[in-house]
């Protein structure tokens, strides 16, 4: 009975984020076009740098450019707005409201997430076709391929959420999070693999990345759909993000109870 | 003169402002700095990887970079608050600066400092000094003069195409989206070799959004690579001079387009 009540609540969080999408929609539009700008840029910066070989590393031009169109828009899509929330909520003391209510303010964030992804998907789908034209399109290499990318492309969603949940609960403590949402989005842009997938990094970065979590958000993902899976097996590179994602919910478990002490104390 | 000397006291009033948070300060340098190592650091990847892109090995991709970087850094210092012009007029702060003895377009100017500006002065001339032994470049007094002119004319450049594309907001209230889009290809397009891309690009990059002006040209004139450009030397040779005519046409454009503010209210 508690889950079907929980499960009333997140629906309809999910529901009002949808729409809130839907009334910026050319907000929305304009931020997956300029995915799309990136995107020709990168697919001429690599035709150039690929020259006249066709293959580098074993790794053939048009997978490349496969590669870099969907990397950033996923890219631009798995960039979660709840850690910019939880500060303003903080900040204007709107967390009380929050936490007090029966259904527990992680999962609202979940599902607040669920919502913004869903209300985004319509407007991807229509620049889909802008971004194939300048990018390159294909699809999955196998239908094993393709089902592991659906699989991975879930996970990554879920590892985006909490990276993004768990900056945003360190302004319990902070406050103040600006200058560390920056470096932490343009180190994550970076470390994802989407501008620059992990193969063609040099060992010693390449080495610091795979250590990260970050990777499992583009990188993971986009490798199994092109048919080169990270890890060389589509199963292993799944686990290891089925890893991140649990060890991501145990921090986000600790931080919070951390978290709700911390509120006790200031009084609430 | 005492215009001059009121811009003065206006700037290093900004500054001193910023200033008084100096966490913030610093932190806010530090990220300038990182935001712009990534957008590098995938140069520097393709670069020592695949040797080129577009011809230019990594000195001289370094160099280019540099160059538009410390443009951007000068532009962001000076024109920064253009990004925020859009919210002066609909608040109608305008108001204020149309009663106050000086030209409203510099006290929009000196309305903020956007502390960050430093993070790209930093980042690009740690870049330009950098890549200075390594790429072909002949140095000559002549040439660091030029150099230097070079990026003034880049700043300029950009604050041209801000300030023309920010004169629309008179008549339309809102053109920050159209400028951060315009800003963002900026930041991404100019950092390459215009001359990577295909021939109708290549020309909307420097007629159309004059990209190719802030940097890749005088870069070209610097490294002894005018050769390989599709306009005459004398026009690349000119980037500064470039600089400084779009600049005061730009002046003019917002002047005339002033005309049609229409106050908020206050």
């Amino acid at each position: 009975m508690n889950i079907a009540m929980h499960y009333g609540a997140w629906r309809e969080i999910a529901r009002s984020r949808i729409r809130v999408q839907y009334m910026y929609r050319f907000a929305v539009i304009l931020h997956f076009l300029l995915a799309a700008v990136t995107i020709y840029l990168l697919t001429v910066v690599w035709r150039s740098a690929y020259g006249d070989s066709t293959e580098v590393d074993g790794i053939p031009l048009k997978l490349m450019l496969v590669y870099l169109t969907i990397g950033n828009l996923q890219s631009k899509f798995l960039r979660p707005e709840i850690g910019y929330d939880i500060v303003d909520r903080i900040r204007q003391g709107q967390i009380g409201f929050d936490i007090s209510r029966p259904v527990s303010y992680p999962s609202q964030l979940v599902a607040t997430e669920a919502g913004l992804m869903l209300g985004m998907a319509p407007m991807l789908i229509l620049v889909l076709p802008v971004a194939g034209f300048l990018g390159e399109l294909a699809p999955p290499a196998s239908w094993e391929a393709g089902i592991g990318y659906a699989a991975s492309f879930l996970i990554a969603w879920l590892i985006a959420v909490e990276l993004s949940m768990i900056i945003g609960l360190v302004a319990f403590w902070t406050l103040e999070m600006t200058g560390f949402m920056m470096v932490y989005n343009l180190v994550g842009s970076f470390a994802t693999g989407a501008l620059v997938p992990l193969w063609f990094m040099p060992d010693l970065l390449r080495q610091f990345v795979q250590l990260l979590p970050f990777q499992s958000i583009v990188y993971i993902p986009v490798s199994i759909y092109i048919g080169i899976p990270a890890t060389g097996h589509i199963a292993t590179a799944l686990l290891l993000q089925c890893f991140w994602a649990v060890v991501l919910v145990g921090v986000i478990a600790i931080v919070w109870k951390r978290a709700m002490i911390r509120t006790v104390i200031q009084g609430g | 003169m005492q215009k001059l000397s009121v811009l003065g006291t206006l700037a290093s009033a900004s500054i001193r402002s910023e200033l008084q948070y100096r966490a913030n300060a610093v932190s806010s340098i530090i990220g300038g700095i990182l935001f712009q190592i990534t957008g590098f650091v995938v140069v520097w990847i393709i670069a020592a990887r695949f040797g080129q892109i577009g011809g230019w090995g990594l000195p001289e991709l370094t160099f280019l970079y540099g160059m538009r970087l410390t443009s951007h850094g000068i532009f962001y210092a000076c024109f920064s608050q253009m990004f925020e012009f859009d919210r002066v007029l609909i608040t109608g702060e305008f108001d204020r600066y149309l009663v106050r003895p000086m030209p409203p377009l510099i006290q929009l100017f000196t309305r903020k400092l956007r502390i960050n500006a430093f993070g790209d002065l930093i980042g690009g001339t740690v870049l330009v000094i950098a890549a200075s032994t390594a790429a072909p470049v002949d140095w000559s007094p002549l040439a660091v003069t030029y150099l230097i002119l070079a990026m003034i004319g880049g700043g300029l450049v950009e604050g041209a195409v801000q300030i023309t594309l920010g004169s629309l907001s008179f008549r339309f209230l809102q053109t920050l989206p159209l400028r951060s889009t315009v800003n963002e290809v900026f930041n991404l397009y100019g950092n390459y070799p215009n001359t990577i891309f295909p021939g109708a690009l290549r020309w909307s990059l420097t007629f159309l959004l004059p990209i190719a002006f802030v940097a890749f040209f005088p870069a070209s004139v610097l490294l002894n690579r005018a050769g390989e450009l599709s306009v005459p030397l004398w026009l690349a040779a000119a980037s500064p001079l470039v600089g400084m005519v779009l600049f005061s046409i730009a002046v003019r454009v917002w002047k005339w387009q002033s005309v049609h503010y229409q106050s908020s209210g206050n």
